[in-house]
């Protein structure tokens, strides 16, 4: 018997039988809990987790915009209606999670009228869609539908992301247009804040025009995986953080939508990505004023309207060094900057974001709503 | 050292991944945002196309020697069922048009009540 076998022999021997038994239990009922928790009345496939259920119609739609007017929750709303606009690579039911933990709902709730332009993945021929298409075609034309469909002359849009650029691109473009407010989150700006797409995108070997030669539209696993190596361990961390709370079925089904939202992407149409790729990443022309779409000038400083910007502090998607400068750029005697704690999704969907940015944005959209 | 009896070692392990994961993914990144890695990246991007688009060649081929549907064909019925969508999408924006535009008498049900746009904001606390 060796040095080390002996040594565990006298550990056990200053053990009683009582003991040992009920650390054997602790063990198996900890496993047992871990698991059957874990398996029952959780959704069997992604078809059962239900997301963005609140009841909504398609008004209009063209190439690979959706916009959706929600069922009002209350008998009496503002006068302005709100739209929201998606990210043209992410889908729109990251605002409508999950009932209790919905921004449409819980603008619903407290009496707006509440638009969405969502976006489908580009079809093979629809990969002539660019940057200058997206927003004065497809934002263009459902702003126009939002004014005959409310019967109002005036909206507040709400831009997320690079859904965000879009609108301020719009507003830009149409000063005199009928977006009375404008109000964007974690919108980019300026590339030099976004380094790792710029360090790569600048490389001598990365060729745009070669890789939409080849694949038409940008894949959705390709921007998945860009988007991952962001941070690259995350969805990891994600997984053991998910085996730490497993008895916890809330927490489950919440990192189930989180976790099939993150992978849900859309592809990018090419031409699209090409201007991406051009003008904001590598020339960085947004924050220069500098940007032309269809021979028109964008310049932000065009933008008067009350206008707020609303970054995350924890964003690693687009961190504050690649969004702040939007305030500096637009003309507007009203606006505001503010800083949400959360991260680039949980900024607007997590758990606190109905304590910290939902608030906020209700409180200055119904300020200007009348 | 005290004996806790609760003490779960790989729980232990996931909450100490989960609170350092920010510190690795930064070194990560920082790694990935080198300017050597960066043209590596661009250089293997390159040549995964040409390799890719020398065996969508070859399987296309074989595949269709064993009368069998490509991907390139799978994408293409994927697209015409998208456009069958848009179609059914402008029908529905259609139908709704339509049934705005009727008068009330003319609606087979009660027409549902549109909220008033009415609503004023709370007055603003002062700071």
């Amino acid at each position: 018997m060796n040095a080390n076998t002996a040594q565990a022999s006298d550990n056990a021997s200053n053990y009683s039988q009582d003991e040992v038994d009920l650390r054997v239990d602790q063990v198996i009922r900890r496993a047992i809990d871990r698991n059957i928790p874990g398996l029952a009345d959780i959704p069997q496939s992604e078809s059962e987790l239900e997301v963005g259920v609140s009841p909504k119609e398609l008004v209009y739609s063209r190439e690979t915009a959706r916009l959706y007017h929600y069922e009002s929750m209350s008998d009496e709303v503002y006068r302005v209606p709100l739209l929201f606009v998606m990210s043209p690579v992410a889908k729109g039911y990251i605002m409508d999670l999950a009932k209790g933990q919905s921004l449409v709902e819980y603008f619903l709730r407290r009496g707006h009228d509440v638009y969405m332009v969502d976006w489908i993945a580009p079809r093979a021929n629809q990969k002539h869609l660019g940057f200058g298409n997206y927003v004065q075609d497809l934002v263009g034309d459902c702003v126009d539908k939002v004014v005959e469909d409310s019967g109002e002359a005036d909206i507040t849009l709400v831009g997320y992301c690079m859904g965000g650029i879009l609108s301020a691109c719009y507003t830009a473009l149409n000063p005199n247009g009928p977006v009375k407010n404008l109000a964007c989150f974690t919108t980019p700006i300026n590339s030099d804040g976004m380094v790792l797409h710029k360090r790569w995108v600048s490389s001598s070997n990365f060729d745009i025009d070669r890789l939409i030669d080849e694949l038409g539209n940008i894949p959705t696993e390709l921007i998945n995986q860009s988007m991952q190596a962001l941070r690259p361990l995350q969805r990891n961390a994600g997984h053991l953080n998910l085996l730490n709370n497993v008895k916890n079925d809330e927490f489950v089904k919440a990192h189930l939508r989180f976790d099939r939202w993150a992978v849900d992407q859309l592809a990018m149409p090419g031409e699209f990505a090409r201007d991406w790729t051009n003008d904001f990443l590598k020339k960085n022309l947004f924050v220069k004023n500098e940007l032309e779409l269809n021979g028109q000038k964008v310049d932000f400083g065009n933008i008067t309207v009350p206008f707020l910007h609303v970054a995350a502090s924890f964003d690693h998607i687009i961190p504050e060094a690649s969004s702040k400068d939007l305030i500096g750029l637009v003309s507007s005697e009203d606006k505001e900057e503010i800083v949400v704690r959360g991260g680039h999704v949980s900024l607007v969907a997590g758990g606190n974001a109905m304590y910290r940015l939902w608030p906020k944005l209700d409180e200055w959209v119904s300020q200007r709503a009348e | 050292m005290a004996d806790n009896k609760d003490m779960d070692p790989m729980q232990l392990m996931r909450d100490w991944f989960v609170q350092s994961e920010k510190m690795w993914s930064d070194a990560m990144s920082d790694v990935m945002a080198n300017e050597r890695v960066a043209e590596s990246s661009g250089r293997f991007m390159q040549e995964a196309l040409h390799t890719q688009r020398m065996f969508s060649e070859s399987m296309g081929q074989y595949l269709s020697n064993m009368n069998m549907p490509t991907r390139t064909d799978i994408l293409d019925l994927k697209d015409r069922i998208s456009q069958v969508e848009d179609s059914v999408n402008a029908v529905l924006v259609e139908l709704r048009e339509t049934r705005a535009a009727q008068p009330a008498s003319a609606k087979a049900s009660a027409p549902k009540k549109k909220p008033t746009r009415t609503k004023k904001a709370a007055p603003k606390k002062s700071a």
